[in-house]
């Protein structure tokens, strides 16, 4: 079977040291979006206003492509980050299939690696991937993806990001298309 | 599905002929399976389509598992069977296939002309006519009686 690829781009992440936040509370304009996000610096997220109160900004986002995926096949997550700071030693790289949906993330296949970052002053490129091998039982709602870091000594702040709608599960029924008929003769 | 246009030229066959119907399509699935092709001829009344379903032909076709759209072929074989033996009478009908279990359907009117079959032609005509003929026999049944009725009033 063809191993199928995604990548995703966590961005830039700061580090996060006992008892120093990397940002102080207030408004803050997310480059990517040019939205105004909040940051609160005790729950360590960045929040957005909707209908009069503040929401967590979220970290699922439009998938920028598809792919078609069956029992069997193998589908490989990249991800890529900036990484700047001390030394840390068993930060995790957290990737995950699931369902997205009003309660949040159901994780339905899991994939961690342990990661260790040296010291660094100025932002230094990373990647990392996991490769799933997709179930029999797989469910055709099983089509958003997320990958997460955190975790670690000392800490990485938790830096999430999501794909919606990013797989196309195909089941054991067949899906047909341009079904056409071409000729018809005597036999 | 939408069902796209085509330009499939009517042809002329015999009763008792086979006639072999390849389609195309693309196709995902999980797991290898097996779908049923079905074809056969249909006609056309004031009811709507309905199948010949005595002509209508089958055959299975073998769908390895892939997640990537593929396109396919298949032949499907039905005969025609003739009238005198429960099958199709003379006349013209429309084509259609489909895939069972499925929403893969394909069709186009007024394609297939079926010929050779000995007396009793016509008799499609008179299966499409016939909800009209019973209409106007029941009139022709119901007019008398109430002509009778008013004359009986009017001598009261």
């Amino acid at each position: 079977m063809e191993l199928k690829t995604l990548a995703l781009d966590l961005g830039l992440i700061g580090v996060l040291q006992d008892g120093i936040t990397s940002l102080a509370a207030g408004w803050y304009i997310d480059p990517r979006t040019g939205m105004r996000v909040f940051y609160d610096p005790n729950t360590q997220n960045f929040y957005t206003m909707a209908g009069g109160v503040y929401i967590p900004l979220g970290y699922m986002n439009p998938a920028p492509k598809q792919v078609s995926i069956g029992p069997g096949e193998k589908l490989k997550i990249t991800i890529s980050y900036k990484y700047s700071g001390p030394a840390i030693s068993g930060a995790m790289e957290r990737f995950c299939i699931g369902v997205y949906g009003t309660f949040g993330f159901n994780e339905t296949l899991v994939g961690e690696n342990t990661r260790s970052l040296p010291a660094s002053t100025t932002p230094l490129s990373y990647t990392g991937s996991y490769t799933f091998t997709i179930p029999t039982n797989v469910g055709a709602d099983w089509d958003d993806i997320y990958c997460k870091i955190y975790g670690g000594s000392p800490g990485v702040p938790q830096t999430l990001f999501g794909y919606e709608n990013a797989l196309i599960i195909v089941g054991k029924d067949p899906a047909i298309s341009e079904f056409t008929i071409v000729d018809f003769a005597k036999v | 599905m939408v069902l796209t246009p085509m330009a499939l030229a009517p042809k002329t066959f015999n009763a008792g002929e086979t006639v072999r119907v390849t389609v195309s399509f693309s196709y995902t699935v999980g797991i290898n399976t097996t779908v049923r092709l079905l074809a056969g001829p249909y006609y056309t009344n004031i009811f709507g389509k309905h199948m010949v379903d005595p002509c209508v032909g089958r055959a299975d076709v073998s769908l390895p598992a892939v997640s990537t759209p593929i396109p396919q072929t298949a032949d499907v074989d039905f005969m025609l069977i003739p009238k005198s033996l429960g099958g199709i009478e003379n006349g013209t009908y429309g084509l259609r296939v489909w895939v069972e279990g499925t929403n893969a359907v394909a069709e186009q009117d007024s394609v297939i002309i079926v010929t050779g079959n000995t007396g009793g032609g016509g008799g499609d005509m008179f299966t499409s006519m016939m909800p009209m003929l019973m209409m106007v026999m029941m009139l022709g049944m119901i007019m008398p009686m109430t002509q009778q009725m008013g004359a009986e009033a009017e001598e009261e």
